[in-house]
């Protein structure tokens, strides 16, 4: 497909896939942000189950970690495009890849769903008696769609195109 | 020993089912977000950069049990991968620099790091929870690279 091998025929693109250390140190800034800003997904997650956290009010938890989350969101996914982009070919026929694009659009697509009906109001949460199922509902899809990513994510090393696979049988 | 290790039967089964390996491996990266991610809030409520409402002291009483169930996926997935090739993992730089890591992020997160996250805020919390992201890091780092040396 041309228009892939175009992507990663960008200058910079090729240097980083042709390098022996920067493709590496840029995959481990990409798991580093999954250890770390996957971890506050999580807590985020448990506490809105009210698994975790408990001594903290919803609000507290939400609002404080919002921006860490952020901010590992950016670098994870800035990573994520330059992995992407520098072996876009290699990438544009493994079905794990486009599963992981797939369940990224659905994480967007949470977002936007619960966004106003959860992360945005907090408060409102810590004011209910009992933790709204609106929340847990949102807080288990959450867990349920990020780790699929980061399955679907290790899974992407594993795919070999047909023409290898028959290859190797020969 | 070496022999052992060679042939030993969990081995085999990790490298005769097809799913087993990524298997294990997924629950590997699940099991270090939840051991990481929560041994990284304390440090940033340390460092005064998050939850400012509470202590870190608190917070490690809350994210205990947590920090403990993922390093037990973790502990678990990671030497089943170990054992699908443990010539290769004892061989490799990397790999050996990792369970380095790892042994000293270990202790290190059970006893300077528990003991300070436990007292009050201050310029030596702040040097402690950066030196306990920074190990971390570096495990990951490790891990990562012992498919590139």
């Amino acid at each position: 497909m041309t228009i892939f091998h175009d992507i990663q025929s960008i200058g910079f693109l090729t240097e980083i896939r042709e390098s022996a250390l920067v493709y590496p140190v840029i995959m481990t800034t990409h798991l580093a942000c999954i250890a770390v800003f996957g971890g506050l997904i999580l807590m985020t997650d448990l506490r809105l189950l009210g698994l975790a956290l408990k001594s903290q009010s919803i609000a507290s938890v939400v609002n404080g970690l919002r921006n860490w989350k952020r901010l590992g969101f950016c670098i994870m996914v800035t990573m994520g495009l330059l992995l992407g982009t520098s072996e876009a070919e290699k990438y544009q026929p493994n079905p794990f890849f486009w599963w992981k694009m797939g369940l990224l659009a659905m994480v967007g697509v949470h977002a936007l769903i619960f966004r106003p009906l959860v992360y945005n109001h907090p408060e409102e949460l810590d004011r209910s008696p009992v933790i709204p199922t609106r929340a847990k509902v949102a807080a288990v899809l959450s867990l349920v769609l990020w780790m699929s990513v980061v399955t679907m994510g290790r899974l992407i090393g594993y795919w070999e195109p047909e023409q290898a696979k028959v290859a190797q049988v020969e | 020993m070496f022999t052992f290790l060679m042939t030993n039967p969990i081995g085999d089964a990790m490298n005769n089912t097809e799913w087993a390996f990524p298997l294990c491996e997924c629950f590997h990266i699940i099991g270090f977000a939840l051991s990481i991610g929560t041994i990284v809030v304390v440090d940033l409520r340390m460092l005064g950069l998050a939850l400012k409402s509470t202590t870190s002291a608190q917070l490690l009483k809350d994210t205990r049990m947590w920090t403990m169930a993922g390093l037990t996926v973790m502990l678990i997935s990671g030497p089943l991968i170990f054992l699908s090739d443990p010539v290769m993992y004892m061989g490799n730089q990397s790999f050996r620099f990792k369970i380095g890591a790892l042994l000293v992020a270990i202790l290190y997160n059970y006893t300077i790091h528990a003991k300070v996250a436990k007292g009050p805020d201050s310029p030596t919390a702040k040097l402690v929870a950066l030196v306990s992201i920074l190990l971390w890091v570096s495990v990951v780092a490790g891990g990562l690279f012992i498919a590139f040396v």
